[in-house]
């Protein structure tokens, strides 16, 4: 009986679980790494054999600009973000059942909401006839009104908007999983409110904030639509940029090696999450 | 003390006062979306000079607005139900394959997570300029399906994992096929998980506007397109009101997934 049952476990395993991957394998194989290989290939050999696209983008001043700027608004979206977040996720990870749920819920009613509503609700309260400049002047805090939209601002803006669920949820785990018998210990011991803050509670949620901050630069990194949106002609994001080489220009070569640079920049950074905080968590992170 | 909330003191309060801060923030632009579509005002002025039910007058009697719904519902469904089906098989394999290089399979199987979007539009954008399927229902499905993929796995992979095979082993011994067992017994176990995936591999599909930009053609275009085009030349009212009428839809689609879990859990 027992070998009879053994059999039964042991033999579907292996080719059942290979078999079972096919689909999958073919459908991101086909349809997701040889179009990008392709995309590689494009900007390596349009319009001739060479790295005169990568000498193209990486010698001018514009492009550099465009690098930049994404470098910089990535930078300060992920730091703000992580400013934000923190509180909040400390409030969730403590407060009453009842009150948390309140607030999850309004956390994910603002990430499910469609991103372009979002992105519009933007466009309107910051632009300069917008509530938020009508709000400031009325009160006599401003006298004109204040450029918030058509430049990295604005773009800074609707991007924590966006970004903040994607840092709370994963940090309200990290905080969870803290014994609160470890900081009453300290305060046993005389530790002040701050030192037990410093030494404490945010080394020991400082995975927590370096794998979700790692998370919200890299997908800023590469954002579309709110720079779009948001940001101006004049400076321009480097998603932004890729679109408008491969749209307006048709310049496949050109906008080939850009993509492909976003490319690097992105898979390096996740390789580094992945050794932060393993492959699982790193991709379920949101 | 720190993290014993009724300890906390004056930082309590000062903690609070910021949460509902952040809070307000993060309910600012769905609120206003919604006044704004019941304004009267064309020019956007808040808080609008009259209420009005005009704009979603507008929205109903334009029928490329509905036409780019229907669109988008066809093939977020079409997308939601392939990515669960291939999903639930690779989670299978992911969760119980014991062959070498599994981690480096479940790593590329969720590459179009991490990858930004617009590499991946370009990509399958030329990609599909050459075989023909650029601006095709086929080719919209496709592209959306690699993006909701991720989206799939890991909940069913996480649901799959918390669910103890020795009861499917159980039913086998009990004389079920072992396709029997998985059909009765480890699939209903999963279906939180199962539902899940449904519902986010349908928005990431209904949602998704940089590979949609690309691909759609003047024939064959979804809601985010059509959101988009419009946003590029004007901000009518018309975009607050078919907004509003998405925020309707993620309300009730957080309803819904509430009461199911706590439905499915019992």
């Amino acid at each position: 009986m027992s070998v009879e049952v053994q059999q039964g476990i042991a033999t579907p395993r292996i080719p059942a679980g290979l078999g079972g991957l096919l689909p999958a394998l073919i459908l991101i194989g086909l349809f997701f790494v040889v179009p990008v290989l392709a995309l590689l290939l494009r900007s390596v050999t349009d319009p001739a054999l060479g790295l005169q696209n990568y000498a193209a983008l990486l010698g001018d001043g514009t492009y550099a600009r465009v690098f930049f700027n994404t470098f910089l608004v990535a930078a300060v979206v992920t730091i703000v973000t992580v400013l934000v977040a923190f509180p909040i996720a400390w409030m969730l990870a403590i407060m009453p059942q009842a009150l948390a749920s309140i607030l999850f819920g309004i956390i994910i009613l603002s990430m499910w909401t469609n991103l372009l509503t979002r992105t519009y609700a933007w466009m309107v309260l910051l632009q300069r006839t917008g509530v938020i400049n009508r709000g400031l002047m009325a009160a006599g805090i401003i006298d004109q009104p204040l450029p918030l939209i058509n430049n990295l601002t604005g773009v800074s803006i609707g991007m924590v908007y966006i970004m903040l669920p994607f840092m709370i949820l994963p940090l309200v785990g990290t905080l969870r999983a803290i014994d609160p018998m470890t900081l009453r210990a300290a305060a046993l011991c005389g530790a002040s409110p701050l030192a037990a803050f410093r030494r404490i509670l945010l080394p020991l949620s400082l995975p927590g904030i370096a794998a979700g901050g790692l998370m919200v630069f890299v997908m800023s990194l590469g954002y579309f639509v709110t720079p779009a949106l948001l940001g101006g002609t004049s400076n321009m994001m480097l998603a932004e940029m890729v679109a408008q080489m491969i749209q307006s220009l048709l310049n496949w070569g050109l906008g080939s090696a850009a993509a492909f640079i976003l490319l690097v920049v992105t898979m390096a950074l996740y390789a580094l999450q992945l050794r932060l905080v393993g492959s699982k968590r790193a991709a379920g992170g949101a | 003390m720190l993290l014993d909330y009724d300890r906390l003191g004056w930082l309590k309060v000062a903690l609070l006062g910021f949460t509902a801060l952040v809070a307000a923030f993060l309910l600012l632009p769905v609120v206003f979306i919604v006044l704004l579509s019941f304004g009267s005002s064309r020019w956007l002025a808040f808080p609008p000079p009259g209420w009005t039910l005009k704009w979603y007058q507008e929205l109903f009697a334009d029928p490329s607005w509905i036409e780019a719904a229907l669109t988008s519902a066809r093939i977020a469904a079409m997308t939601a139900v392939l990515a669960v089906a291939i999903g639930l098989l690779a989670s299978f394999a992911l969760v119980r394959g014991q062959f070498r290089g599994r981690e480096i399979l479940r790593g590329l199987l969720l590459t179009p997570m991490v990858l930004p979007v617009v590499v991946f539009a370009i990509a399958i954008y030329g990609f599909f300029l050459r075989l023909g399927l650029g601006g095709t229902t086929i080719g919209f499905v496709i592209a959306h399906t690699v993006l909701a993929l991720p989206f799939a796995i890991i909940p069913i992979a996480t649901a799959l994992e918390g669910f103890d095979k020795s009861i499917e082993d159980a039913a086998i011994v009990c004389g079920a096929s072992p396709l029997q067992a998985k059909l009765r017994i480890t699939l209903p176990s999963i279906r939180i998980g199962i539902f899940s995936a449904a519902i986010f591999s349908f928005l990431a599909s209904w949602d998704e506007v940089v590979v949609a930009i690309f691909m759609a053609s003047p024939t064959l275009q979804t809601l985010p397109v059509k959101i988009w085009g419009s946003l590029r030349s004007d901000l009518t009212p018309v975009i607050a009101a078919a907004s509003s009428l998405l925020v309707a839809l993620t309300l009730a689609l957080m309803i819904v997934t509430a009461l199911l879990r706590r439905k499915l859990q019992t």
